[in-house]
Order: C-alpha cells, then structure tokens, then sequence
C-alpha cells in the first residue's frame, strides 16, 4: 500500500512538474492525475483499505472553446487579411490630410485632387492670357503630373491585387499542408488511443494545427469515438480520419485566382485569411480601380472631345491632348512635351481666342452622364469616401473580432491553462504525501523490526 | 474565475497595446491638429473636405482671374484716359482754329500739333500689355490694330488691321461666370471706331488736319468738330463701360474672397480637433498608461515562489 502511494505521488509530481513546464504555451492544457481509491480487501471485521490507484491523466482541454476560438481566428484572420490590403491601397492612393500652417487649413497636398485641382486652375490661367507660353507649359506640366498620378495610383493597386493573389497561393499551400498534417495527427492519436494510452501531446499539437487552419479558412470540427477528427473546409469535407479526403487548388482566370477543390465538391469561403484576400482583391480594390479607370477614361474623352476642335498657335488642330484609355495607360500627347505652342488653346486659329481652353476649364464643373451626373471631381471624392468607408468598416470589425477572439482565449486559458501558483501547492501537497507515505513504510519497518528481535529475544 | 499564467499576461499585454494604440491616435491629433487625416480616419468628412478643397482651389483660381482682368481692366482705362485728354486737345484745337481768326500759318501750326496727336492716338490705340499683346485687339492679340501710311514723313492715312471675327475674350470669375476686361478697338462698339455711334477718331482727325492745311474753317466747324465730338463721347462711354467692369470685378473679388475664408473655416470645422479635449485624454491615457504598467510590474513580479523556502 505505501509504495503504492509512493509511486502515485511521485506521478503526480512529474505531471505539476509537466504543467510548471508547460506554463506559457497557449497550446498546452493542464493535465490532472485522476485517482481513486484501491480496491479494499474484505475481512471479518469490515472493509479494509489497501491505498490509492491512479487511474487515468485527463486533460483540462474543452472542446466547445476550441472550436469557438479557431472560429474566431477565421474571422480575425479574413479581417485582417482586408485590413492590410485596404491600408496598403489607401497608402497607394495618396489622399492624405495636412496641416497647412500659412492657412490653418486642412488640405491634400498630395494625391489626385490636388492635381485635378492644379490642371484646371492652371487652365483658368491661361483662359485669361491663351497665347501666354509659360502658362501653356503649366498647363502642360499639370496635365503630365496628374497622368503620373493616375499611373502610379493604378500601378500600386495592381501590386496590391498581386500581393492579394500571392497571400491566396501561400494560403492554399498552407491549408494543404495543415490538412496532411491533422490527418497525420488523427493517424498517431488513433493508434495511441486504440492500444490504451493517452495522446494529450498530440492532441494539442493537432489543436494548434486546426487553429492555424482555421485562420486561412473557414473550418467545422468533428470528434470521433476513435479520438480523431473530421475537418471540413467551406462546407467539404478535407479530412476524415487519418485520410486527407480532398484539397485546395488555384485557377487563374483573367490573371485573377480563384480557390476550388481538387476533388468534386463544393467549396464556399466564408472567412479566413484567404477569403479577407480574395473580398479585398475583389471589392474595395478593384471598385476603386474600376472608378479610377472610368473617370480616367472620361477625363480622356471629355478633354479631347474640346481640344481636338482647337487651334494651336502654329495654325494646327486635330491633334489629342491627352493618350490612352485608363488610369494605367493615361498619358498626354509627347508632341506637348518640349512645345507648348502646339496647344490647340483657339477655337478661331485667333492668339488671343481663349475658347478652347475655357471649354477645357470649365470641364472642371461639368457634370457627366458617366459619372453618375457628378463632376470629375466629385465622382472622384466620393470614390475616396466610398473606399475609406470599406476600410473604417473593416477596422471597426476587425477591432471587434480581436476583441471577441480575445475573450474566448481568456476564457480558454482559464479553463485549460496552467496557474503555477496551483502547481506549486499542488506540488507541495504531493510532496507532503509523499513524505507520509514514506513514513508508513519506516513505521512499518519499525514494527516488522521490533517483532523479528522479540522471537530472536 | 480561474486566471492562468497566460491568460494574465495577454490580457496584460492587451491592455497595453490599446492604451498605446490610443495614445498614437492623440498624440497624432495633438501635434497636427487635425482630427482626419486619411479616408479611413471618417471617409464621410474626408469626401466633403476633398470637394470643399476643389472648390477652394477652383475659387483661388477664379480669384487670380480676377486679379489678371482687373490688371487687363486698369491698363485700359489708363490707355482710353490718355485718349481722351488727347480728343479734348483735338477738339479744342478744331474750335480755336474755326473761329475765323486764324491766319494761314496758324492753321498749318494747328495742323502740325494734329499730326502729332494723331501719331500719339495711334501709339496708344496700338498699345501692349507686359506679354506683348495688343490690349485692343481682343482675340487677335499678336495684331496690330492700327497702321499708318505715311508720305514725306506725315501720316496719311490710319487702317485697322483687325479682321471680322475678332472678338472680345472672355474670362471665368465664378462657375459659369464670363466677363472681359478688354475694349475692342474697332467694330460695333469699338473704341476708335464704331459703327453703331459712327466714331472713326483716326479719320476724323486726318480730315481735321487735311482741313487745317487746307483753310477750309467751314468744314471744320461743321464737320470736322461734331465728328470728333462723337470720337470724345465715344471714348467717354468706353471709359464709363470699363469702370462697370472693374466695380463687377471688385464685387467679384470680394465674394471670392468671403468664399475661400467660407469653405476654410468649413474645413477647418470638420477637421481639426478639438485640442482641449484631445490634450486632456492624452494625459489620461498616459496616466492610465503609467498606471498599467506599474500594477502589471506589481503583480507579475509576485508569485507563490516569492514564499516558498
């Protein structure tokens, strides 16, 4: 009996010993020594006892808040997979307020409006002075630095729509992997299990994987009798089993990736890292891409429409003021470049006609069918609105969601973490039994000892 | 409820990142001044601040505009001021000459005076602006307006070189707002000649020195005299058109003027913040701040193990 309680004390030692040591790692769930009392011996004047058994480790682990924390990670993973795209394309767009101390006004000295505001401002100049060669060429300079403007605004969303596709490619690789992982996990768990053991370290390590899957997509979790789990992904099956069932793969159409199951079956990402790309990638981007190239288009357009019908003041017309068709190819005629007196600024061939180019100014409060009714820049300051309200709704989310996923971690720690303040009492408590228990065997020794020298006596 | 090592710290570290999180924020409304800076920060004001900042840009603009026409409108009326000191001198040359007087070489002394005066009309008629263009000339700034032809070095005859066609440009000083600073020299309200009063200064100044030379007092009296009388009012009533215009573009300068501090005070309102009540929660933050990091020190530093020998 008393090296029985001997050896059950020493393991309840080495389990505090194991919690201590696993103090800090969020994976980890406290274990507990389950004891029971020995079968006791029936003899005539009752029952007798014989000790203590250890009967199993059990694990603190809950499963109700595992799953609700990997759920969790998926939302915080979607949400910050946006938040960081949409940062990077507001970065990219290069709409910011500054304090101008002259004026103690708020202005964007930077970005398409000011440079808007700087070519039709230029073009009023001129208006009043049409023959004028250094305010043809400010007119000129202002037209290139806003085509500028819309290049390198539509080159930089176009490397955050590539960012987003290669996150998506990384994420559909992770997520595979994670999947032959679990399955691999299950595999072990399962043959640990089924020879009678306990698998509380795989168990944990196969948490953690489930965890990190659950933040590139959406996943549901279900135990089975034989201690694995099925995964499924998006409303498929992945995992059953110590069997990957089936996997992720890419397609890429129109340069854009789209995420599918290798096998038949049907995938919707709801959340996740991987879902946050491809919302980003296809909402609040390409939106403001898409609005970008429409006012791009109709800037062209509109202009050209005006100044074609002009005369320079080399007696020429005809030409274009500004190339291309969208923000990404926007750019003005290269034969204004070096010659400012080719600007067709006249409506009747006459110097110092000033109709070309007050058409030209005054496109600046011309309302367009194809903006919505709105002028150029209207259409364009609703479109900055529009997509900061796409990102605010995203941090606000994604503040929540942190805040939820915060929650349920604490929440999670408190019900499966290690307290070592518990530990060390615990580990005192051991060690007094211990000593107890060492004592019985010494008292015994003792009267074993006294009876043997009384028969020798 | 149980609290765990980890859960201690995270919520510990939680706590800390929001306060320096809040901290940034303030700090960053606290040295610009402003309480927007990016679309995110509320894409609502920020759209509004962007079309107030068009619409600023657009005034400040319209503002120079005016600046340039009333520059436009200044020089012109010096220049038709000039012209009609120089009609009155003609006139009164005219009426002292047909007072019947005056003998023969005090008509050709008449008649010498007027050819200087008409070289000195054309001059003006013909005069530049600091880009070299013809400030009577309208659309056709690069011509001249007025040419002379000239025999034995006296001044002939006076043609204007501007076509039909030409016009006055135009210039915007408020959305949808044109007006011109500029005085045609010819055409139907032109200011040397027009044909709807029937001034021709130049011609009549040349039939009032060919009169002179002539002797004829008669014609003088009454033709040469009444014709330029017509020249003088004309001009009279181009100077008084062009003082319209400059009171126009005063009216026009102040309103740009009450606009662009208008649409500044308007940013200004919705942007900047509030920097009482924005000191005062950076103080409390930081204090909140200090107060965290002390208690965590406190309570991390302190376990069981402190107890146990």
């Amino acid at each position: 009996m008393g090296g029985e309680s001997l050896s059950v004390q020493q393991e309840a030692t080495a389990l505090a010993g194991q919690n201590l040591a696993n103090a800090n790692n969020t994976a980890y769930a406290d274990e507990q020594l389950v004891v029971q009392e020995a079968t006791p011996l029936e003899t005539s004047t009752g029952e007798e006892g014989t000790g203590v058994d250890a009967v199993s480790i059990t694990s603190m682990r809950n499963a109700l808040l595992d799953a609700q924390v990997a759920a969790e990670g998926s939302v915080t993973g979607s949400l910050t997979a946006q938040q960081s795209a949409l940062q990077d394309a507001e970065a990219y767009l290069d709409e910011q307020l500054s304090d101008s101390s002259s004026s103690s006004d708020a202005s964007s000295s930077t970005g398409l409006t000011a440079d808007f505001s700087s070519l039709f401002g230029s073009l009023q100049t001129l208006s009043t002075d049409p023959s004028n060669i250094s305010d043809r060429q400010a007119v000129i300079q202002s037209a290139q630095q806003l085509t500028e403007q819309f290049n390198q605004v539509s080159s930089g969303l176009s490397t955050v729509t590539s960012s987003l596709n290669t996150s998506i490619q990384n994420g559909v690789t992770a997520v595979n992997q994670d999947l032959s992982q679990i399955a691999s996990l299950n595999q072990q768990i399962m043959v640990a299990q089924g020879s009678g053991g306990t698998a509380d370290q795989l168990e944990d390590e196969r948490e953690q994987t489930i965890e990190n899957l659950a933040g590139y997509v959406n996943l549901t979790t279900s135990a089975q009798a034989n201690g694995t789990v099925n995964v499924d992904v998006g409303g498929a099956n992945m995992v059953t089993g110590d069997t990957v069932t089936n996997t992720l793969r890419t397609e890429s159409s129109d340069g854009q990736l789209s995420v599918g199951l290798v096998n038949d079956g049907e995938l919707t990402l709801t959340s996740g890292s991987i879902a946050g790309s491809m919302a980003a990638r296809d909402g609040a981007v390409t939106t403001l891409q898409s609005s970008l190239d429409t006012l791009a288009g109709q800037l062209i357009t509109q202009v050209n429409n005006v100044y074609q019908n002009g005369t320079d003041l080399n007696g020429n017309s005809g030409q274009a003021f500004f190339t291309g068709s969208d923000a990404a190819n926007i750019g003005v005629n290269d034969a204004l470049a070096n010659d400012p007196s080719a600007f067709q600024a006249s409506s009747t061939g006459q110097p110092g006609d000033n109709g070309v180019v007050l058409a030209m100014a005054q496109l600046a409060d011309t309302a367009l069918p194809d903006l919505n009714n709105q002028t150029m820049s209207q259409y364009y300051s609703q479109a900055v609105g529009s997509f900061g309200s796409s990102l605010q709704s995203v941090n606000e989310q994604l503040t929540n969601s942190t805040s939820v996923a915060q929650m349920l971690t604490t929440q999670r720690a408190s019900a499966s973490g290690v307290n070592t303040d518990t530990e060390m009492t615990n580990l005192l408590q051991f060690q007094k039994a211990y000593e107890a228990s060492a004592e019985l065997i010494s008292t015994v020794n003792e009267m074993l000892s006294t009876l043997v020298n009384m028969k020798t006596e | 409820m149980r609290i765990t090592n980890t859960s201690f710290t995270d919520n510990f570290l939680n706590q800390v990142q929001q306060l320096q999180q809040q901290q940034q924020t303030q700090q960053g409304e606290s040295s610009t001044g402003l309480s927007v800076t990016l679309p995110e920060d509320n894409p609502a004001v920020m759209a509004q601040v962007l079309s107030q900042q068009t619409d600023s840009t657009a005034n400040t603009a319209y503002q120079n505009n005016i600046t340039h026409l009333q520059s436009t409108a200044t020089t012109s009326a010096t220049v038709m001021n000039s012209l009609q000191t120089l009609v009155s001198q003609v006139s009164q040359i005219a009426t002292e000459a047909s007072n019947g007087t005056n003998s023969s070489a005090q008509l050709s002394d008449y008649a010498t005076q007027v050819q200087s005066l008409i070289q000195q009309a054309v001059q003006l008629a013909n005069t530049q602006d600091e880009n070299g263009n013809y400030i009577f000339s309208g659309t056709a700034s690069d011509t001249k307006p007025f040419t002379t032809t000239t025999t034995n070095g006296k001044i002939t005859a006076v043609s204007c070189a501007l076509v039909d066609g030409t016009e006055l440009a135009q210039s915007e000083i408020a959305p949808s707002t044109k007006i011109s600073a500029q005085v045609l020299a010819s055409g139907a309200d032109g200011l040397i000649t027009n044909t709807t009063t029937g001034a021709d200064l130049f011609n009549h100044m040349l039939a009032l020195q060919s009169d002179l030379e002539s002797g004829n007092t008669s014609a003088i009296n009454s033709t040469d005299t009444p014709a330029l009388k017509t020249d003088e009012d004309n001009i009279i009533d181009q100077i008084s058109g062009n003082g319209v215009t400059q009171s126009a573009l005063s009216a026009a300068s102040s309103l740009a003027s009450a606009l662009s501090t208008n649409l500044t005070t308007q940013i200004s309102g919705e942007t900047s913040a509030d920097m009482a009540t924005t000191l005062t929660e950076l103080s409390q933050t930081q204090t909140a701040y200090e107060a965290a990091l002390e208690s965590g020190e406190k309570i991390m530093s302190v376990s069981l193990l402190n107890y146990l020998s």
